[in-house]
């Protein structure tokens, strides 16, 4: 090598930019385990400089070399960065066991969960879905309302039909909301607190018709003459601090004096009017001309009658002829998520032998009788897998359909039946064909596959891929094209000749 | 010792045998293995690596002062454990063509 001194400009620009390379690599390299890495890299690039491009000798393909070097520091550095970010003896001693497979499912269920649990859209779906009403319950609103959401029957013409003497119907329920001001005491040094609250006026059999249980009711049995209010859950937990002693609580709510009689569940029931809190009075003292709603419990006869979600009406009145309606059942109608589930996940099970063959693939080449309770082990371990996949599939598939409250719930309901079939049909397709490649002496994964024998030599020897588990227990043979003597794959059971392959004892059988 | 030492490493990928025959033929230092093996350094020197975490060869740098009297930079070199040997030993039989791609002196004198 010639002296620093003799180096020419470009001498120089060579090396500052070999060393810029390994200094850029060097910072993938973790930080401790740097200075010792770049002393052994900038040594060797001296050496392959000295071999490859030597000084004042230099030629385009030496420079290629020199180059084609350092570009391997950074594969060199990556692979340091790597085995610092995963430590090794954890991660590889389950690689590709069935522990991990499990491990790595029950994760991917864990997340689906979580995600449905954060999703708005996912969340009042599901609240919406196991409804806790009393069966038969019906809306009853005039058939000329073009929206649920408006009240349209008055007082009057309710307390004309709880007059008459109902085939249909066993009870009705009335209330109507209004925008009220509300004045609740706060605690003794902070005064009266003044708000706004959509109060409904009801009968005082509403929740007992609807079969809804009142918080705290117990609590509030001397009322004192004073109408009761029952507050919505989400005013008691807003306004009250969720307190659990707040039945008895003494308020104004517009110009009357109530007295607080418990709390109502919030999401049980999806009444119109998105009510803060009830007063519970008789119909007959309530202003008779203001349109309301009514909610009526069918007979067993008026249960038969109701063979739709809406049936029309017809309510004699007493001095006019009559009033044409419309009853809307409060239970659920149509198909749940459960069922659109249920469905595509038979559609899937249906279609599945299409795209993959359901053979476990369990033949041997060598006459090897696998015992009973490895054989037990295979099938718990397949049985594990697809309960786990199909709660996953269930709930990614609640994740995609109903996490994006824009779509309408028809739509939704597309979605959610794609994503089942999609994800059960793959997913099932992935369980048979992993468990084809389980060891079943281990439940390992085969691995390092190698193609043997020749394609054109097909009838004459087998051709194919062989796989080999990492445990020592077996070799796979998978047939490339299969034919009368060698249809489908087949296990080769290894004995302890075969030991001598493999650089440590065969691992222990589990 | 080594055995132990690598509960997961079950068998030696043709580059690792070939490493490990290579340092037993003589080629202690990084880029005279790759110069031996073709291999480039890309898959040589994390090989090493590996091959040290794994017990099977270990590195020791050169002493300063002969790298100062021949004018260079010290050199890292590698040697085969005790366990490397052994291993290389079990490579042989699985690679057969490995002792003929690279001959030790032993088998050169043979």
């Amino acid at each position: 090598m010639k002296p620093f001194s003799l180096w020419t400009r470009r001498e120089w620009a060579r090396r500052l930019f070999y060393c810029g390379m390994l200094r850029c690599a060097g910072l993938l390299v973790p930080a401790p385990l740097r200075t010792e890495w770049g002393r052994e890299w900038h040594s060797e690039l001296w050496h392959v400089r000295l071999a490859c491009a030597p000084l004042g000798a230099a030629s385009w393909q030496g420079e290629r070399e020199v180059f084609a070097f350092c570009l391997g520091a950074f594969q060199d550095a990556l692979c340091l960065r790597r085995a610092s970010l995963h430590p090794r003896p954890a991660f590889m001693a389950m690689d590709g066991t069935a522990r991990q497979c499990i491990l790595v499912l029950v994760g991917v269920l864990a997340a689906s969960y979580a995600i449905a649990l954060l999703l708005p859209g996912v969340r009042a779906e599901r609240s919406l879905g196991p409804r806790k009403v009393t069966p038969g319950l019906v809306m009853i609103e005039d058939a000329a309302a073009s929206d649920d959401a408006y009240p349209t029957i008055s007082a009057r013409q309710f307390g004309a039909w709880t007059a008459r003497k109902q085939r249909y119907f066993d009870g009705f329920a009335f209330y109507r909301v209004r925008q009220e001001a509300v004045e609740t005491e706060l605690a003794a040094d902070r005064g009266v607190d003044r708000r706004t609250w959509k109060v409904a006026q009801a009968s005082p059999n509403l929740f007992a018709l609807l079969g809804l249980p009142v918080r705290f009711a117990d609590a509030a049995t001397e009322n004192g003459g004073m109408p009761e209010v029952v507050l919505s859950e989400t005013i008691w937990k807003r306004q009250f601090g969720a307190d659990p002693h707040v039945a008895g609580t003494v308020m104004r709510l517009g110009t009357c004096i109530v007295r607080v009689a418990g709390v109502a569940p919030d999401g049980s029931l999806d009444l119109p009017g998105r009510v803060d809190a009830w007063v519970l009075r008789p119909v007959a003292a309530m202003d008779s001309g203001t349109p309301g709603y009514v909610v009526g419990h069918l007979t067993a006869m008026g249960r038969a009658e109701m063979w739709a979600p809406r049936v029309h009406i017809t309510a004699n009145m007493p001095e006019e002829a009559e009033d044409d309606l419309l009853g809307v059942s409060l239970e659920e109608w149509g198909p749940t998520p459960v069922a659109f589930y249920l469905f595509a996940l038979g559609l899937a099970l249906l279609a599945l032998p299409a795209i993959t063959s359901v053979s476990l693939g369990e033949s041997s080449l060598n006459a090897h009788r696998t015992s009973w309770s490895r054989r037990l082990h295979r099938w718990s371990f397949l049985g594990v897998k697809i309960a786990l996949l199909l709660p996953i599939a269930y709930l990614v598939s609640l994740d995609l359909a109903y996490g994006f409250t824009s779509l309408g719930r028809e739509r939704a309901a597309y979605i959610q039946l794609a994503s089942t079939f999609a994800m059960t049909l793959f997913g099932m397709r992935w369980v048979l064909k992993d468990q084809r490649q389980r060891c079943p002496v281990c439940r390992r994964r085969v691995t390092h596959p190698a193609h043997v024998g020749q394609a054109s030599r097909t009838f004459l020897d087998w051709n194919g891929t062989e796989m080999m588990c990492m445990g020592g227990h077996t070799l796979l043979h998978v047939p490339s094209l299969p034919t009368s003597w060698f249809s489908s794959q087949r296990w080769l059971y290894l004995d302890t000749s075969w030991n001598f392959l493999f650089a440590e004892p065969t691992r222990p059988t589990p | 010792m080594a055995r132990s030492a690598q509960p997961s490493e079950t068998k030696l990928s043709h580059t690792a045998a070939l490493i490990l025959q290579a340092l037993d033929a003589g080629f202690v230092y990084g880029f005279s293995i790759m110069e031996m093996t073709g291999l480039p350094s890309g898959t040589v020197y994390p090989a090493m690596r590996r091959l040290e975490r794994d017990e099977l060869i270990r590195s020791q740098w050169e002493k300063q002062s002969i790298a100062d009297a021949k004018q260079r930079p010290a050199r890292k070199y590698y040697k085969l454990t005790a366990a490397g040997k052994i291993t290389l030993e079990a490579s042989r039989r699985r690679y057969p063509l490995l002792e003929r791609l690279i001959p030790t002196e032993e088998a050169k004198q043979v």
